[in-house]
């Protein structure tokens, strides 16, 4: 699926009233929506959430990039993965039912998520996520607006082939649907006056894309990213990374923010009477000062710069060769969001690049 | 089983941190069934010097302070220090870069030689502490959190990295961002970023993290034409004693 | 498709616990499905104190066909804790068994050279039981065995017995001895002036603190033995077991997934193997 013979048409409106139906049809969507607007705080606009909609004025398809992926949704902050009794000792998992339509994922989300479908379903088998992502609906949307540090373009990611239901491209007066299941199928059938695209619109829609990528472009790697894993080998003892993690807070934000980053931390929560309880998983980050420590108080990863390299060979290298994917997408997250502007990959990667 | 009994004890400080115990509200008596409260200045009359839990809030300011909690260690099996004054000195100890004549006058006028104050510390500083609660003024959440894990004899998971992690898990947009500057990437979490999330940015009041990058702090706080000086008040605002402890 | 998550543990019953110092307890568990774990030596299993946590423990004993199966906990942080003031009859949890395993099969008719240091000798216990179970499937025997102080002797009665067979060849060390201490003193790399091996013949199959590997890895090789002959089994925050959670990370390698145990010539160039 996903080839041009799947792309439809369906108009503004005609999208307006499709996501009536969709929320009157009693599914829960998800959508991107100015910052503002969920916290109430005026400052925060201008930055792009994913938070539940509840009518199609809520929803915005013009955003740039949102301040965390829609990962959200599919490995929570928070998740809980048993819930047990003390005494006497039992336990069951807790295992997720709830549906979601995520509307508005740009892309190199997408392909985020399907590098963490790859990490979760590599044997043995994460049912937590598993069940989660089946039960996800993906309604992808061309990006128009490039945010100031995203390069997406530079990493293979303008566009994607998979990983969607339905992915939309604004191209002036309507948009192209793409189909890329089943399920995107199904639930187009509730959008009206929806009609085949014609050759003009898919060239518009062509166009669309090609004028995001140059913007994109004006920030980039300066070499194809398929490089990075041959670039990080023996650059273990390059001074970029004591030289930047000199002013690295072992924050986690460029961890936590990266639509690929997956570890996470599990702790056991109990009832004020301890008779009963539940184990969770939340998001951990390696580039925090004890995340590879262990009980006995050896830390693994004790050195700031240590924990700065692994990060970068894990997106350039480490992911790579063991699921294929390079770990970066190119969002510039990470970048726009650490406190002290050390993330950029592409600034770390450029500068290994040029070898000085 | 017999129920854990605890007592409650203040020293300098404003009782903050025991109104929130009080303000627990729909988890209050579920607390009060698994511990019994003999001492509590605040909210009984009764007293007891049978406890074997002692939550203390407020610096140690006076020499009387300190035999005071030292008597309180003895008893007390399990000592826990709730709230900034006592985790970490707190606001007290500001007065600490300032001259204790010119402080004692400043506060109690002509009656100031009634008081025989010294430099504010945190209670660690004179005995051990089994466990903090950190926050001005705690975290409600939290502090049951760490009441639960003393009654089951684990050590309460006290987060050792930036308020940034919880900033980042509640969702808010870095203050940073907004260019206003912030002390969430070198306080300690735990707070679930509550400031951030209601519109304000992060003072510090849990203190530093056990490895504050203060380089980078430096440079962060130059980035926002904030100076050495103004800087340094920033973490005396809490923090001061961590520098003096030096 | 089997259990509804992999965060699952099956509930076990301890059975026995042996205090061995005054920080490591052994106990003896037995899964309440009464299946045998169905481990290979030098597996760990994920255990869990409900409400408390989970943490990874190696199994000691070695493989049987009885459900019942060891493990050799030292006290270090919360779930250990919590372990060490549970009694026999308590229930607790086990996931697993997890990881790789010591090549127990690739080495039949090779001399065996076990240098353990500390706890090191928790995972090192099943995999020498298993081979004295075979013992004429495998060469000569050595065995090395280090520890802190004579208190910090674990298994000091089966090491006792071990040093008195006449097909093994037993030799051990304290870093610090005491007035009762008649033995070795010193680190356990002072024990290979004592031996000579075959390098040929021979493997070297260490376990210990992260200090030990850097210096006994140094002696193997003064006596010859090729990094292809050293098999070695790493400690990691093993917290998922499952290769998600990314606390066990060694470079690109997941030590829960490709390891605890390794071959030292496929992991020598990784950049964090050795701290």
């Amino acid at each position: 699926m996903g080839g041009d013979m799947n792309l439809a048409i369906i108009e503004k409106e005609g999208l307006r009233l499709f996501v009536a139906e969709i929320l009157r049809q009693k599914n829960t969507v998800v959508g991107v929506k100015d910052q503002s607007a969920v916290s109430s705080i005026p400052g925060d606009s201008g930055f792009y959430t994913y938070a539940p909609i509840n009518s199609p004025e809520e929803l915005t398809l013009s955003f740039d990039v949102t301040l965390i992926p829609p990962k959200k949704y599919l490995l929570p902050a928070y998740e809980q993965l048993l819930t047990f009794n003390l005494s006497p000792g039992s336990i069951k998992a807790d295992v997720p039912k709830e549906e979601l339509i995520v509307f508005g994922v740009h892309p190199y989300d997408i392909i985020a998520i399907n590098q963490m479908d790859k990490v979760f379903s590599t044997v043995p088998q994460d049912n937590h996520y598993l069940e989660r992502r089946k039960r996800t609906t993906i309604i992808g949307i061309d990006p128009v607006k490039v945010a100031p540090r995203a390069f997406w373009s530079s990493m293979g990611a303008d566009t994607v082939a998979s990983g969607f239901d339905l992915m939309l491209t604004d191209i002036g007066q309507c948009y192209v649907v793409d189909v890329g299941s089943k399920k995107g199928a199904s639930l187009l059938k509730m959008a009206p006056r929806t009609r085949e695209a014609a050759p003009a619109e898919v060239k518009e829609r062509d166009k669309v894309r090609a004028g995001a990528r140059k913007r994109c472009d004006a920030n980039r790697l300066s070499f194809s990213y398929l490089e990075l894993p041959s670039l990080l080998d023996g650059k273990e003892e390059h001074v970029i990374w004591e030289e930047k993690s000199h002013l690295c807070f072992s924050c986690g934000t460029c961890n936590l923010v990266c639509p690929t980053c997956y570890c996470f931390d599990v702790r056991d929560d109990v009832s004020i009477d301890l008779k009963k309880g539940s184990r969770y998983r939340t998001w951990d980050g390696c580039l925090l000062s004890d995340f590879a420590q262990v009980a006995g108080g050896g830390n693994f990863r004790g050195h700031r710069a240590d924990r700065y390299r692994h990060r970068f060979y894990r997106k350039g290298q480490f992911i790579y060769r063991r699921f294929g994917d390079i770990a970066c997408v190119g969002c510039g997250r990470c970048s726009a969001q650490c406190p002290s502007d050390i993330a950029d990959p592409v600034a770390v990667f450029n500068r290994l690049k040029e070898g000085i | 089983m017999s129920k854990p009994r605890v007592a409650i004890f203040d020293f300098a400080g404003c009782e903050g941190d025991q109104l929130q115990i009080v303000n627990l509200e729909e988890v209050v008596l579920d607390v009060l069934g698994r511990v019994e409260i003999v001492t509590w200045r605040e909210a009984m009359k009764e007293q007891s010097d049978h406890y074997d839990i002692a939550l203390v809030e407020g610096s140690i300011t006076r020499k009387s302070d300190e035999e005071r909690i030292k008597a309180i260690r003895e008893k007390a099996g399990i000592l826990v220090a709730i709230g900034a004054c006592a985790t970490i000195g707190g606001i007290n100890c500001m007065k600490n870069f300032q001259d204790e004549k010119f402080v004692r006058r400043y506060v109690y006028g002509d009656k100031a030689h009634w008081y025989n104050t010294y430099a504010a510390r945190p209670v660690s500083a004179v005995v051990p502490v089994d466990a903090n609660v950190h926050g001005c003024p705690i975290n409600r959440e939290e502090f049951v959190q760490v009441l639960k894990a003393l009654l089951q004899g684990k050590k309460p998971f006290i987060p050792n990295y930036p308020v940034c992690v919880d900033c980042k898990k509640a969702g808010n947009v870095c203050v940073l961002l907004k260019g206003q500057f912030c002390m969430g990437p070198v306080t300690r979490a735990g707070c679930g970023a509550c400031c951030v999330t209601e519109g304000a940015y992060c003072w510090g009041c849990r203190g530093l993290v056990d490895d504050p990058n203060m380089d980078a702090a430096r440079e962060l706080l130059g980035r926002f034409g904030i100076s050495a000086g103004e800087a340094i008040g920033q973490i005396r605002l809490y923090d001061g004693y961590r520098e003096e402890a030096r | 498709m089997g259990s509804p998550s992999p965060y699952l543990p099956g509930l076990a019953t301890i059975m026995k616990i042996e205090e061995q110092t005054a920080m490591e307890k052994l106990f003896m568990v037995r899964p309440n499905d009464g299946k045998p774990l169905g481990h290979k030596p030098g597996q760990f299993v994920e255990v869990s104190v409900f409400g408390v946590g989970e943490c990874p423990i190696s199994v000691s004993s070695a493989p049987n066909k009885k459900a019942d199966f060891e493990i050799c906990v030292r006290r270090a942080g919360n779930v250990t804790n919590a372990l060490h003031n549970l009694k026999a009859g308590d229930v607790i949890g086990i996931r697993g068994p997890y990881g790789t395993h010591f090549p127990a099969e690739d080495l039949r008719g090779k001399d065996l050279l076990f240098v353990a240091g500390g706890l090191g000798i928790v995972p090192l216990r099943s995999f020498i039981n298993y081979v004295l179970e075979r013992r004429k499937d495998y060469g000569r025997i050595i065995v090395l065995f280090g520890a802190r102080t004579p208190a910090d002797r674990l298994f000091k009665a089966e090491l006792a017995s071990l040093a008195r067979r006449p097909d093994l060849e037993y030799l051990e060390t304290v870093d610090v001895g005491d007035a009762s201490w008649k033995g070795n003193v010193g680190v356990i790399t002072t024990l290979f002036p004592k031996f000579a091996i075959d390098p040929k013949k021979t493997y070297a199959v260490m376990v210990g603190p992260p200090v030990m590997y850097r210096f006994a890895i140094a002696a193997a090789r003064a006596k010859g033995l090729a990094d292809d002959h050293i098999i070695v089994s790493f400690e990691r925050k093993m917290k998922c077991g499952l290769g998600k959670c990314g606390h066990c990370q060694m470079g690109p390698v997941y030590v829960c997934q490709e390891g605890p145990v390794f071959n030292f010539a496929a992991i020598k160039n990784l950049e964090e193997a050795l701290s």
